[in-house]
């Protein structure tokens, strides 16, 4: 076929401006911007003071971003270990021959779909309220007392519980693509060698998928490093200690928040990096230790 | 999956007790939810407090929707979010479909670093471009729905375009040459012959676009700056934010059915399609 090119300068040069003035431009100035003292986001370059690591150094000694990190971490190993634990025992569920399997993921996957918005909002107001919340009226039904689920000590567990919920459909869904992927004539040959099926999970399945639970773990731990909007639902008005998150403690430093004293868009685009460096760490990491070897079935 | 009916055969069903308990239970727990929301939906603010939900004792209250679509303003977010997504979906495409065409026929200048461009892309957190963005718009006093049609225009562009340069890859160049004999130039032979033929692809992508942006929540949340522009997930953050001082209970259930329909009922005709446009392509082993 002939180059005309012309014709492809024209095709290509709308996405070019796209990745120029979406991507690569801002994420130049955000790294930039973190090496230098910016009160105001809008503010010209001109204004920009230099001041190295400082907005790093600061970022690390301040307590509400010491919090954010510590309840980052919390969410990211433990929501990450239970929700991918899950998701990997319901797809091993609905690929075991049981009955109404395109329901159940059509139904498990349905909180993916719906707005997040108003997934959080369903949680908070109706399953963890405190008068008429379904939680309590479970308990009340078992004659004991009613709990406060979005009080101080429960709230962060109530958010990530919710947030774990309407995650597991998404990880499932690419963890039954993985195991229809296994050759079944491994599992008949290791039923007539006589494994079990808990056998058959831990010496089949759980080896072959290596590859794609590397998968899983690197979008997990983007997830968990970008959350914001539960956070946000769970604690709409004010920022609280009890929930707050990286990204929570970059908009209220950049956009100002109750709490905030100064705003601090350089400290802001600190955060940014830092959270992008642990998402390249996890990719690295896990590259390494789950290589797939490559394997051959 | 299997259209054959499989005769219920008991005791095999008999060792899946567990298996069903875990996945019923699951969904059960999201049915009760939706099935209770929806019953407050339809009660007044009272009923819902005194926990009597599913009894309709004073009727249906559909008023609380029309409280919901007009007095909260729903309608305005409702039609927001149904541009925003309208009109970015269309962008897209124009954007992003030509660009998958020639990166999949052609070697060019720059063809590689594009590629891999857009795959790194895909995989940039929002905080590390909002910041720029945003005083970027401030400064050239960009502001309005456009802006947010723009943003999430581009939002979308790597992704798709991803994901369609697979699907160009499926279709013999003869086509191209039969165009070109019968006269047909270059980017006419795209618009008319190329692109309707990965129809399927460009469907499916549309989809996941539109999902995308009817539930997108950070940039909508920084870049909104009036009412008129709010889209329906900050619409509804506000309402939340707003009952605790009008206490109207039954018009905020209201409102998050109004916001969680439109997607659902999307899923409805087309969870298949969804599901299995979710693993496709973009997960390897």
């Amino acid at each position: 076929m002939r180059k005309n090119k012309a014709m492809i300068a024209c095709f290509i040069a709308p996405t070019v401006i796209c990745l120029l003035a979406m991507y690569v431009y801002p994420v130049c100035r955000t790294i930039l911007m973190s090496f230098f003292h910016v009160e105001s986001l809008t503010s010209d370059v001109s204004a920009w003071s230099f001041n190295g690591v400082e907005n790093y150094v600061n970022i690390f000694h301040n307590a509400g971003f010491q919090i954010s990190m510590r309840n980052f971490l919390l969410i990211w190993l433990v929501g990450g270990a239970i929700t991918l634990a899950i998701s990997l025992l319901m797809a091993v569920i609905l690929t075991s021959g049981i009955r109404l399997q395109g329901f159940f993921r059509a139904a498990i996957y349905l909180p993916n779909i719906v707005s997040a918005v108003a997934l959080a909002t369903m949680w908070v107001q109706y399953i963890f309220n405190y008068d008429y919340g379904l939680l309590n009226n479970l308990l009340q039904m078992l004659g004991l007392e009613k709990f406060r689920w979005l009080g101080t000590d429960a709230k962060f567990w109530a958010m990530l519980a919710a947030f774990i919920f309407g995650s597991v459909g998404y990880y499932m869904l690419i963890y039954i693509s993985g195991i229809e992927g296994i050759p079944t004539d491994l599992y008949e040959a290791a039923t007539i060698d006589g494994a079990k099926k808990v056998r058959q999970f831990f010496s089949i399945t759980l080896p072959l998928l290596r590859g794609i639970i590397k998968t899983t773990i690197i979008f997990w731990s983007i997830n968990a490093t970008t959350f914001y909007l539960w956070s946000k639902l769970f604690s709409p008005v004010q920022t609280e200690s009890s929930t707050i998150v990286p990204v929570v403690y970059l908009y209220d430093t950049v956009f100002g928040g109750k709490g905030v004293v100064t705003r601090d868009a350089g400290a802001g685009a600190a955060v940014g990096v830092v959270l992008t460096l642990i998402i390249i760490a996890v990719y690295l990491v896990a590259s390494r230790l789950l290589k797939s070897d490559d394997l051959e079935y | 999956m299997q259209k054959v009916k499989r005769r219920i055969n008991w005791k095999r069903e008999l060792k899946f007790i567990p298996g069903y308990l875990v996945v019923g239970g699951y969904v059960a727990l999201t049915a009760v939810m939706l099935f209770w929301i929806f019953g407050a939906s339809l009660s007044t603010a009272k009923e819902i407090f005194k926990g009597e939900v599913l009894k309709f004792a004073s009727g249906f209250h559909f008023e609380n929707y029309a409280t919901a679509w007009q007095a909260q303003n729903v309608s305005v977010f409702f039609g927001n979010s149904l541009l925003y997504s309208v009109a970015s979906c269309a962008g897209v495409l124009l954007i992003a479909a030509p660009a998958a065409y020639v990166l999949n026929r052609w070697r060019f200048v720059g063809s590689r670093a594009i590629r891999y461009g857009l795959v790194i892309a895909m995989s940039v957190p929002a905080i590390m471009i909002i910041m720029p963005l945003y005083s970027l718009a401030v400064r050239w006093g960009i502001k309005g729905r456009i802006l947010l049609i723009v943003l999430y225009i581009f939002l979308r562009v790597p992704y798709t375009a991803i994901y369609l340069t697979d699907f160009f890859a499926t279709l013999s160049r003869s086509y191209e040459e039969a165009a070109a004999i019968d006269g047909c130039t270059p980017a006419k032979t795209f618009w008319v012959v190329m692109l309707p033929l990965i129809q399927p692809a460009v469907i499916t992508v549309t989809i996941f676009n539109f999902l995308s942006v009817w539930n997108e929540f950070f940039m909508a949340l920084i870049f909104t700056s009036s009412e008129s522009m709010t889209p329906v997930g900050v619409g509804l953050l506000q309402l939340v934010n707003s009952m605790k001082y009008s206490g109207n209970y039954g018009a905020l259930f209201a409102a998050v059915i109004i916001v969680f329909l439109p997607t659902f009922v999307l899923y409805l005709f087309m969870s298949r399609r969804i599901i299995s446009g979710v693993t496709a392509g973009g997960v390897k082993g």
